[in-house]
């Protein structure tokens, strides 16, 4: 065989070779892989390329070194995720770096890490006063991971004993002016009513780069041309505002009228209004 | 503005309430939000048939000032 054939064709094996590799091999980034996982694939990688070009090497000494490495590789990741022991031995434990808001130099020590680092790391974190940490775990693959003292977390609603509706994903309807069929299907609308919602935007699909629904079948659009303004979803604040508006009507109905009949009838309509009202507030209001 | 036609206004709002209720209870894919929607949209429903009789009856009361 021609030396730039076999070249060729080994080169073309060796591509599909790794792009199988690859797909067995778990989906994380690179930045998270541990040294070994490193190691492995770089191993693999490197014997995929200097077999393609390397003709010397015959090609079943190609292989076996190829399936060792991958195998190794594969294996690896099956038995960690199978044996705990086996995993720590292999990836490494988190080490705590902070503990009960104090620096644990022994630790530092042994992972040989300096102050520098400790407060780079910190910084990326966002934390820029070591005296906000709780807890710092450094993990196997060198990320510090850092628990501040409940007083610089964020507010959640859970701390403010505040109830909020649950939320859902929205569904993304129209992508670079054309129609999506199976979102639509999904939330149970039609391509008639999109288009009657997009007429109420005066916009046509042709012009529509993205369209999404939200929870409550709002549709908010983004133009292709980005000179014209684009209607905020108003379905739900005027739906508050009405609301409130009716309210205030039949209190005011109540107090205007002197017969006791329907004085009582608006009472009674108004206390019905505010409890749909109340109702429906914690959806409207988010 | 007499009673019959501010009451009248009223009830066109009361409407459009109702019909933007159930039509938010359609489209909502969560299911509290929907049941919401929909008490709201039945009890805006029965709200609607109270002002109506009264409608009615502000009308027998004051035909002068009906207009049409």
């Amino acid at each position: 065989m021609q030396g730039w054939i076999e070249v060729a064709l080994r080169s073309f094996i060796g591509f599909v070779l790794l792009l199988a590799i690859a797909r067995l091999l778990v989906r994380k980034p690179l930045g998270e892989t541990s040294q070994l996982e490193f190691g492995l694939i770089a191993s693999v990688a490197v014997i995929l390329a200097i077999g393609s070009i390397q003709l010397t090497i015959p090609i079943t000494y190609l292989l076996i070194a190829l399936v060792i490495w991958a195998g190794g590789a594969i294996s690896i990741t099956l038995l960690s995720m199978k044996n705990a022991t086996f995993r720590s031995a292999i990836y490494g434990k988190g080490i705590p770096i902070m503990k009960d808001g104090k620096i644990l130099e022994d630790n530092m020590k042994k992972q040989h890490i300096n102050t520098d680092e400790l407060l780079r790391k910190l910084r990326a974190k966002q934390v820029f006063q070591v005296a906000d940490v709780e807890f710092a775990v450094l993990e196997g693959n060198g990320e510090l991971n850092v628990l501040v003292k409940k007083e610089q977390q964020p507010i959640t609603s859970k701390m403010l004993h505040h109830q909020i509706p649950p939320i859902k994903e929205p569904e993304t309807v129209i992508m670079d002016g054309k129609v999506l069929n199976e979102p639509l299907a999904t939330r149970g609308l039609s391509q008639e009513w999109l288009k009657t919602e997009l007429k109420k935007m005066d916009a046509i699909v042709e012009n529509v780069f993205l369209a999404q629904i939200d929870e409550y079948g709002q549709l908010t659009i983004d133009l292709f041309d980005d000179i014209l303004q684009v209607p905020q979803p108003t379905e739900l604040p005027l739906l508050e505002a009405s609301m409130k508006k009716v309210e205030a009507d039949m209190e005011q109905f109540a107090l205007d009228t002197e017969d006791v009949e329907a004085k009582q009838t608006y009472k009674w309509c108004a206390e019905q209004m505010k409890q749909v009202h109340q109702m429906v507030s914690p959806y409207t209001k988010s | 503005m007499t009673v019959g036609s501010q009451v009248q206004g009223m009830l066109v709002s009361l409407q459009s309430i109702e019909a933007t209720l159930t039509s938010l209870a359609l489209k909502s894919n969560e299911q509290e939000a929907r049941e919401a929607f929909h008490q709201g949209a039945l009890k805006t429903r029965t709200v609607i048939q109270e002002i109506l009789k009264r409608k009615g009856k502000i009308e027998s009361e004051e035909p002068q000032y009906q207009q049409t």
